[in-house]
């Protein structure tokens, strides 16, 4: 093309974001670009001469500069290394390398283009109809499309840091939008004295004012001067504003329940919860329809507006605007000034609006204006070289096509209001035919809503609006009649507004959607640009049946690309409208869902919020060369070596667990008793202090939600320890049953605020009693009874449990002396043969007394009468949570039975295999350990009822292969208990 | 092959008549499934009734994975069927379905997280469903760009490989078996709102429409999040509370990840469509809500567990954030088959998460039911009338990512 060599930077512009006095370098695949400092990566490429951005989804056909504002799939590229970076607001920095994606060797030279030659193969939903007979063409064909498949790549060896991080900020009243109506709505809320947040997704603030380059004068105290002019009053006042907080540069994403505002501002991630919230998102310009209307060179018309004011890049040397609207006349004017021959201004309405200066000028100029008219085609094959124009008149059907020669298509193809945001907020929209725009209908509480995304295009109105809706914003926040006054003299004045004088009637400036010519309907004539469906395919789609706008964009893919509808839903639910015979309100649209603008995922989550729990006693574990697992948040130690060699230790000497991860509860108060006999099946009000009760939790249907001990230390406070994992949803269970009772129980989360550890075996006695005053005879200290007293100096809680079956003692001391505690009792236990044991050997050493684990044994559908824990339910009780549906269990007697079981061979199974019979599974084994005491394998099984009878034979598979095993139901070790007494 | 170039209408418009045999209320892919498998068994007097267009319920929300790798005897065998009957869907409808059966990875981040995945695959492997457990080294080889780095909070021990696990085009299979239905003689009316159900003597006659009053002998609800609503017209109360799922989806990428990859742990999964999008879904709301309306705290949740699987998606743009209602039953099982003391009234709900896996044999099956009048041996253990007698189910653990936490 002319100029693809030539440096496109136009002489300095007043209204530009540049710096010209630094320079800027970077590569463009492997190819070095100039650019100054605040270019976007397109603004620099375009400057360069390149027209080609990227290929096409589908037919990989080149693909250039289209929405110059980060909305379209047009320039996504790949920037040191990050996929799918929208060229045209990523501002360059020095050195960085950008490279295309989706095209092979190069983008201007993809082989895949074929496709594009292949496109009639490929109408509308073909791969519905294709490939599924036979069967294993489907499996070669999907190889393929999911070789072709997709844009940019990852790099699955990329480092896993990320710098994002997240902020809170309340404000009173968020606007949204840095243009003039959001402007206006910051001034008019922070007036009434109310805090206000102004967030704007552009560098600098003023919105298009920036490059509109009309006379707004005569606006007497609105406005006065031109855009840039009334720009910089408005957002100096605001900057003056000791009220207002300005994020630019930040894209609110999304807007979730009460007003919660989503941003994302470079790397940081700001969560914004504002009492009342403006939105002035303004509108965004969306392309016409006709054959080739993809080629680089054909963009918006206010992208080229952006080039030549934000950055002075000549977006052409000829071009040809194409309007539905006013608009354009302006951007046409622009173009001129910046050097641009205009060669024809098309506009498909029969003429342009009254009294519309910008045409004169364009007239007195020269430029031809061809009203009535419609591009049909574009040609070119890397970038537009000509249109071919023709009318659209239904009164000269037949004059000639005209070509015209050109290298740039501006096209002006009507607004879309970005009301994103509002449909998060569950606001709702209306067609307002005289726009062709829809328009906000219902608002959300709380939601105020200012400027262009109301469908006006007017400056007076949109600052007039903007000024309403600060005011009305700022009313929510200071309570009703605060600014009444004001707030009706300014509605007042939007009112009446057309008839001051110095104001020019607004003109629509997105008109209905006109009927292009025929010619037109062809199938390089694209609605949607990121899946590449063109106008042959939405008419063909919808003549299949796919008439409801959501079936037609699930069926033809119509706005599910990268740009979810931004660029194509308006021309979906136009043709869609047309060929259905419905009006565009009848037809509806498609539903904005969060993010309005992509977000990368490491935004959204932040830094890593995923903490590990350690114990006191995690370093010395660690000493001890101790494997860790993960048991919820925490780390245990699994074992010290030899997990058989821990349960010999505790079998026949004595050893030492620490059990800190236990969830521990204190629950307190007059009634504390009153609300563990209520959520516990068991009671407990009527305990006896210093004594302990083993506690099971069901829920609302019976079955069992955890287990525990519960020990009365006074009349009006007991610790209650849960399971590791548990000891949250418990507290919330108990506070759940205790809320809104009256009653006086207070439960505290004491967790981490003790250290623990169980010591236990013959020898335990022995080792404790070196360390501690409290008597730990048997006959002073009883199996299930607690001690409050000094162990090793330190004040402790002792209970006298025995969950691995051995005379044992579990301590819980201040978490701060844990370390203290552990270490001393392992010298004190040193002539005894001492050993710390892990959580495996725990498991062997309870699974050998049938102790079940809440969780590994009992599932979701287990309950208490079933697993062998009926002496805990106390239907005496009058009420506890899961009473009616144990009852109910009870009546019906159960179906499974869990049991304990010994094989009968050298076979040890694995925990989770099934008990089989006849090949077919009946049941379930849940543990199973080899015994270092029984020297066999054995565990705990659920099987049918029937078969829980002592003695009774029971296959289980074992590496796929049955096994037998013997159903026990005594406990496998000390059955009577005895040894827990001692 | 030239069938490509047909512009077929996929189903008729008709007038609403003002009687059929079977009122179907619900013209997702469960109705729409009942209403072909119903015309193969000659029942072809059939309505499929929707309030909003066809498939614009749970089925438009669903993130389409089909499995088998269940955990209960019950709930084995019928996922399995489904399986099976979604493998031969696109021949038998002639509308390609899109189905990719590309595997999955269910993980293991704990020692007691793998026994779980044990439990599942022994009870698969013998019920004849293609599970097995496998170690880092192997899950290494089938997802290159998963992270198995140790030490991790989560790090990756096992996982569950589940070889027929596939994922299909969800709006496909809705259309596919409209167009089925709608060939058999069925009549598809969407924007038909049901309003009430008419019932004499304990018996259900027909239903009041939007569009008027229709008779019926069999009326069959088949709403998924909205069983209740519906139930609550012939005055029964459902066990069943409806709670949002999250999902939402990213940029196309090219090829990176060709299994879908579950952690439980995690509440998130994730897997990349054949056009490159990779879909990530979590578990449902931990409250009940009829709300479809997305939440950021999800948002953030599933984004950076996604994260932890995966650290190489950091700057993969998120695109799309959606919920869809899920019915949720005690026992994560559904509820199929008649009611006692209704007679006539068909109820194929408590659908959770695992709804769209099991249209194909719901509806086979509980056509069936309708043709026969006998109820398939196949879905006798999920008649509402287990909760009365406390034959729950219990398919909680298969719900993985999905369950309630």
């Amino acid at each position: 093309m002319a100029g693809d060599s030539h440096n496109q930077r136009l002489k300095p512009q007043p209204t530009e974001l540049i710096d010209r006095n630094k320079s800027l370098e970077f590569q463009f695949d492997g190819r070095r670009v100039n650019a100054h400092q605040g270019d976007t990566v397109a603004s620099a490429l375009h400057a360069a001469g390149v027209a080609i951005l990227s290929r096409g989804f589908k037919y990989h056909r080149p693909r250039g500069f289209l929405c110059g504002a980060g909305r379209c799939p047009n320039c996504l590229v790949n920037v040191d290394g990050v996929p799918n970076v929208r060229a045209c607001t990523q501002q360059v920095r020095q050195a960085m390398n950008v490279r295309h994606q989706n095209a092979w060797p190069s983008l201007n030279l993809d082989f895949l283009s074929v496709l594009d030659r292949l496109q009639w193969l490929m109408p509308v939903g073909f791969y519905y109809k294709a490939f599924h007979r036979p069967k294993f063409l489907w499996g070669l064909a999907q190889r393929v499309i999911r070789r072709v498949g997709g844009l940019g790549s990852v790099d699955i060896d990329a480092d896993p840091v990320t710098t994002y991080r997240h902020r809170y900020h309340h404000s009173d009243v968020a606007v949204v939008g840095g243009g003039p109506a959001g402007l206006a709505a910051a001034l008019g809320a922070a007036e009434q004295g109310v805090g206000v947040t102004l967030i704007d997704d552009q560098p600098e603030l003023g919105g298009h004012l920036l490059f509109n380059s009309k006379d707004f004068s005569g606006l007497p105290d609105l406005a006065d001067g031109s855009g840039p002019e009334v720009a910089s009053k408005l957002i100096q006042r605001v900057i003056e504003s000791a009220n207002i907080e300005v994020i630019s540069g930040a894209t609110v994403f999304a807007q979730y329940q009460d007003n919660l505002l989503t941003i994302l501002h470079g790397d940081e991630l700001v969560k914004v919860r504002a009492k009342s919230v403006v939105l002035a998102t303004g509108t965004y310009e969306v392309p016409l329809q006709f054959q080739n209307n993809d080629l680089p060179g054909i963009m918006l018309t206010t992208a080229a507006q952006r080039l030549i004011h934000l950055y002075g890049v000549k977006p052409g040397n000829t071009v040809v605007v194409a309007t539905v609207n006013d608009q354009a006349y302006q951007a046409a004017l622009d173009l001129l000034n910046a050097g641009v021959e205009v060669a024809a201004v098309v506009d498909v309405r029969p003429t342009y609006s009254h009294g519309l200066e910008a045409a004169t000028t364009l007239i007195s100029r020269g430029v031809p204006l061809l009203t009535g008219h419609a591009i049909t085609h574009a040609t070119g094959k890397k970038r537009v070289r000509a249109v071919v124009v023709a009318s659209v008149s239904p009164r000269s059907p037949d004059s000639p096509a005209r070509r015209i020669t050109c290298n740039l298509v501006c096209m002006a193809g009507g607004f879309q209001p970005a009301n994103a945001l509002l449909q998060h907020a569950g606001g709702s929209l209306d067609y307002d035919e005289k726009s062709g725009e829809g328009i906000p209908h219902d608002l959300p509480n709380g939601v105020y809503v200012a400027g262009e995304v109301t469908g006006v295009h007017d400056l007076a109105t949109a600052l007039l609006q903007g000024r309403l809706a600060g005011l009305e914003a700022a009313r929510l926040v200071s309570g009703p009649g605060s600014n009444q006054e004001e707030i009706g003299r300014v509605r007042q004045r939007l009112n009446g507004l057309e008839t001051e004088p110095g104001i020019i009637p607004s003109s629509p400036v997105s008109a209905p959607p006109v009927e292009a010519p025929t010619e037109s309907r062809g199938k390089k004539n694209f609605v949607c640009f990121c899946e590449d469906v063109t106008v042959k395919d939405i008419s063909q789609a919808i003549e299949e049946g796919f008439e409801d706008i959501q079936m037609l964009k699930r069926y033809s893919t119509a706005t599910m690309g990268p740009c979810q509808g931004k660029m194509c839903l308006k021309a979906l639910v136009g043709l869609c409208a047309q060929q259905t015979g419905r009006t565009i309100g009848d037809t509806g649209g498609t539903t904005a869902r969060p993010p309005v603008q992509p977000v990368p995922l490491a935004a959204l989550a932040g830094p890593s919020h995923m903490p590990v729990k350690r114990t006191p006693l995690d370093q010395n574990h660690r000493d001890l060369g101790a494997s860790m697992v993960d048991l919820g948040p925490w780390q245990r130690a699994h074992s010290y070596g030899s997990p058989q060699e821990e349960c010999l230790a505790v079998r026949q000497r004595v050893g030492i667990i620490d059990v800190t991860t236990l969830g521990k509860l204190e629950v307190t108060g007059r009634d504390a008793g009153a609300l563990l006999d209520k959520v516990y099946t068991h009671h407990f009000s009527n305990l006896r202090v210093g004594r302990i009760r083993y506690g099971l939790l069901c829920s609302d249907n019976g079955t069992i939600m955890d287990d525990g001990t519960v020990t009365k230390l006074a009349e009006d406070r007991y610790f209650v320890t849960t399971t590791t994992g548990n000891v949250d949803l418990i507290e919330e269970w108990f506070n759940w049953w205790q809320a809104g009772t009256g009653s006086c129980a207070h439960v505290t989360n004491v967790t981490s605020a003790y250290a623990a550890v169980n010591v236990a075996g013959p020898r335990a006695r022995d080792t404790l009693t070196k360390l501690t005053d409290v008597d730990l005879s048997a006959q002073s200290f009883r199996y299930m009874r607690s001690a409050q007293g000094a162990v090793a100096g330190v004040p402790a809680i002792l209970l006298r449990i025995g969950f691995v079956g051995e005379t044992g003692w579990e301590i819980h001391v201040p978490a701060e002396y844990g370390q203290h505690v552990w270490e001393t009792i392992m010298e004190a236990g040193r002539e005894f043969g001492i050993a710390p044991f892990g959580l495996e050997a725990q498991r062997i050493l309870r699974l050998e007394k049938m102790h079940v684990i809440v969780g590994q044994d009992t599932d979701a559908a287990s309950n208490p009468l079933d697993s062998g824990m009926d002496w805990v339910v106390r239907f005496d009780k009058e009420d506890f949570i899961g009473r009616e549906g144990l009852k109910l269990a009870s009546e019906q007697g159960p179906r499974n039975k869990l049991v304990g079981f010994i094989m009968q061979n050298w076979h040890v199974p694995e925990d989770g295999v099934p008990v089989v019979s006849g090949g077919k599974p009946i049941g379930k084994v849940t543990s199973a350990r080899f015994s270092p005491t029984m020297n066999k394998g054995f565990g705990l099984a659920w099987v049918p009822a029937e078969l829980a009878q002592d003695g009774t034979q029971i296959s289980v598979l074992v590496n796929g292969v049955p096994q037998p095993a013997q159903v026990a139901l005594q406990p496998f070790y000390d059955p009577e208990g005895e040894l827990l007494r001692q | 092959m030239f069938q490509i170039f047909a512009k077929n209408r996929m189903w008729r418009k008709q007038p609403l008549k003002h009687r059929y045999e079977v009122v179907i209320i619900g013209g997702g892919v469960h109705g729409l499934s009942t209403a072909y498998y119903l015309g193969k068994l000659g029942v072809t007097d059939v309505a499929v009734l929707d309030k909003g267009y066809l498939g614009g319920g749970a089925s438009a929300r669903t993130t389409a994975i089909i499995r088998s790798n269940y955990l209960t005897p019950e709930g084995i065998p019928f996922f399995n069927e489904s399986v099976k009957l979604y493998e031969g869907l696109a021949k038998e409808l002639n509308f390609n379905l899109l189905f990719n059966q590309m595997g999955r990875l269910d993980l293991g981040h704990t020692d007691s997280a793998v026994y779980g995945l044990r439990m599942r695959t022994e009870f698969n492997r013998i019920l004849g469903v293609d599970s097995r457990l496998i170690g880092p080294k192997e899950i290494k080889k089938l997802v290159p760009s998963i992270d198995l780095r140790e030490g991790k909070h989560f790090p990756i021990l096992a996982a569950l490989y589940h070889p027929p696990c596939g994922v299909i085009r969800h709006d496909a299979v809705v259309w596919g078996y409209g167009r089925g239905a709608d060939r058999q003689g069925a009549e598809l009316h969407p924007f038909t709102e049901v309003t009430g159900i008419d019932r004499t003597n304990g018996r259900v006659t027909g239903v009041e429409t939007s569009q008027g009053l229709v008779k019926a002998n069999t009326v069959i609800s088949a709403t998924a999040g909205w069983s209740s609503t519906i139930a609550k017209m012939v005055d029964l109360e459902l066990p069943i509370t409806t709670h949002a799922l999250q999902a939402m989806v990213t940029e196309p990428l090219k090829p990176f990840l060709d299994k879908t990859i579950s952690s439980a742990n995690l509440h998130a999964y994730v897997y990349q469509t054949d056009r490159g999008e990779v879909v990530i879904g979590g578990g449902v709301d931990p409250y009940p809500s009829y709300s479809q309306r997305s939440t950021f705290q999800q948002m953030e949740e599933l984004a950076a567990n996604t994260l932890e699987m995966f650290p190489c998606l950091k700057n993969v743009n998120v695109l799309r954030q959606w919920a869809g209602l899920c019915d949720m039953t005690p026992d994560y099982a559904p509820i199929l088959g008649p009611v006692d003391g209704i007679e006539g009234f068909i109820l194929s709900c408590g659908w959770g998460s695992w709804g769209f896996k099991a249209a194909p044999v719901a509806g086979k099956r509980v056509a069936e039911l309708i043709a026969t009048g006998e109820t398939p041996e196949l879905i006798k253990p999920f008649s509402l009338s287990r909760f009365r007698e406390g034959n729950l189910v219990n398919e909680r653990a298969a719900a993985p990512a999905a369950a309630i936490h």
